[in-house]
């Protein structure tokens, strides 16, 4: 790239980088969606969302020592992203581990990072490495655009399953509940931040790249739970319309 | 295409045949200035009444049941808890606060608080500061 895009035409580049790599129609999501899948499933998906979304204010945390002092609007997302994560209202790592309890798995299991597999690891490690190493405006496409922002879309597809085809509370649930509607918020004021920071062509061609690099590995780890831990009760195929198969042909470059 | 009006703002954006989109978010996207703070469903503060097409909106979940109570029935809405299908009116006070008074009244001791004394204070922690104090006082 080497002309700056408009505003406009970054923001549908950056909604095009996603397209084709959403976690949503991974086969673990399917899965979810259709109803196919037991209580135990769920707890091993707890035990591993734990550590991927557990530490996010952590890397939020280092994309705002990166932030200079006169960016102070993408300061303050940062600051209350962090803030909502942790101390707004109820933890939000207490309303998964809440979750968890009702799927029959313990606090301590959720929280032992030996009950991860090795594509979630995978996952942590690239959002601290993104997150201390990039520049905050390409750090804030990859977390909070490339993953953060797919949020609601995945939710509103797994949570009315939950509390009707798997019979959980709303109380059980109120993890996902919470993140439909606060993550619609914090996506769009990260597009807003990227929009407005990633100013020169290289940050945003750097901007495109890693919101493509951050879905495919939020796609590959939702892909890595159904093949850990579900295909050996449901098949290793997966639901016949999941992605799977086309996002393994993408590639990023 | 659906349109919703954000009357007070005097705005109006449109979206396309079939989507259902969050409305704070299509505010903060475009500028309509509708007041917000938590953005979660706890404050209120982005609270709007629905002055036509409530029929189109998303029925209320727990937690904006939880935090609009009665004021659901008068026919107000969160917008970061409520999504729009179809045509939709809103208004708003542009200088409205949030509901719950600890987002108000900054002398009340919020839920941060609790949290913060629970994690890094203990009776322990404090018992040397208070004797301390005590012999000073002596």
């Amino acid at each position: 790239m080497t002309e700056l895009l408009s505003k406009d035409d970054f923001r549908t580049a950056l909604e095009d980088a996603i397209k084709g790599r959403e976690a949503k129609n991974a086969s673990f999501s399917l899965a979810w969606a259709n109803g196919e899948l037991k209580r135990e499933h769920f707890a091993r998906w707890a035990e591993n969302h734990y550590h991927y979304v557990g530490p996010f204010a952590d890397y939020l945390g280092y994309i705002y020592a990166n932030t200079p002092d006169h960016a102070t609007d993408a300061k303050d997302f940062l600051l209350q992203n962090m803030y909502e994560e942790e101390l707004s209202d109820v933890r939000h790592t207490d309303l998964l581990i809440r979750f968890a309890e009702a799927c029959g798995t313990t606090r301590e299991r959720v929280t032992d990072p030996r009950n991860m597999n090795a594509v979630t690891r995978g996952l942590q490690g690239w959002c601290y490495a993104t997150a201390m190493r990039e520049h905050f405006a390409v750090a804030t496409a990859a977390l909070v655009v490339g993953l953060e922002s797919q949020v609601p879309a995945i939710y509103r597809k797994q949570y009315p399953p939950l509390l009707e085809k798997y019979g959980f509370s709303e109380d059980d649930t109120e993890f996902f509940d919470l993140h439909i509607t606060s993550d619609e918020v914090h996506g769009e004021r990260g597009y807003q931040i990227v929009l407005d920071y990633a100013d020169t062509p290289e940050l945003q061609q750097r901007s495109l790249d890693i919101v493509r690099a951050g879905a495919e590995m939020r796609f590959s780890y939702t892909k890595a739970l159904y093949d850990t831990y579900v295909a050996a009760d449901l098949g290793p195929e997966g639901p016949k319309d999941s992605a799977d198969a086309d996002l393994l042909s993408l590639g990023t470059g | 295409m659906p349109t919703i009006r954000f009357v007070t703002s005097n705005a109006a954006v449109d979206f396309p045949d079939g989507d259902d989109v969050n409305l704070l978010r299509v505010a903060i996207r475009n500028d309509c200035n509708v007041p917000y703070k938590c953005a979660s469903g706890n404050c209120g503060t982005d609270r709007v009444l629905v002055v036509d097409g409530a029929e189109n909106l998303s029925p209320p979940r727990k937690r904006e049941r939880e935090r609009l109570g009665e004021l659901l029935d008068q026919g107000y809405r969160l917008c970061c808890q409520t999504y729009a299908m179809g045509d939709v009116s809103i208004t708003w006070d542009p200088e409205q606060k949030a509901l719950d008074d600890r987002w108000v009244d900054k002398s009340l001791p919020s839920k941060a608080d609790e949290a913060l004394k629970r994690r890094w204070l203990s009776a322990a922690d404090t018992a040397g500061a208070e004797r301390m104090l005590e012999s000073e006082a002596d």
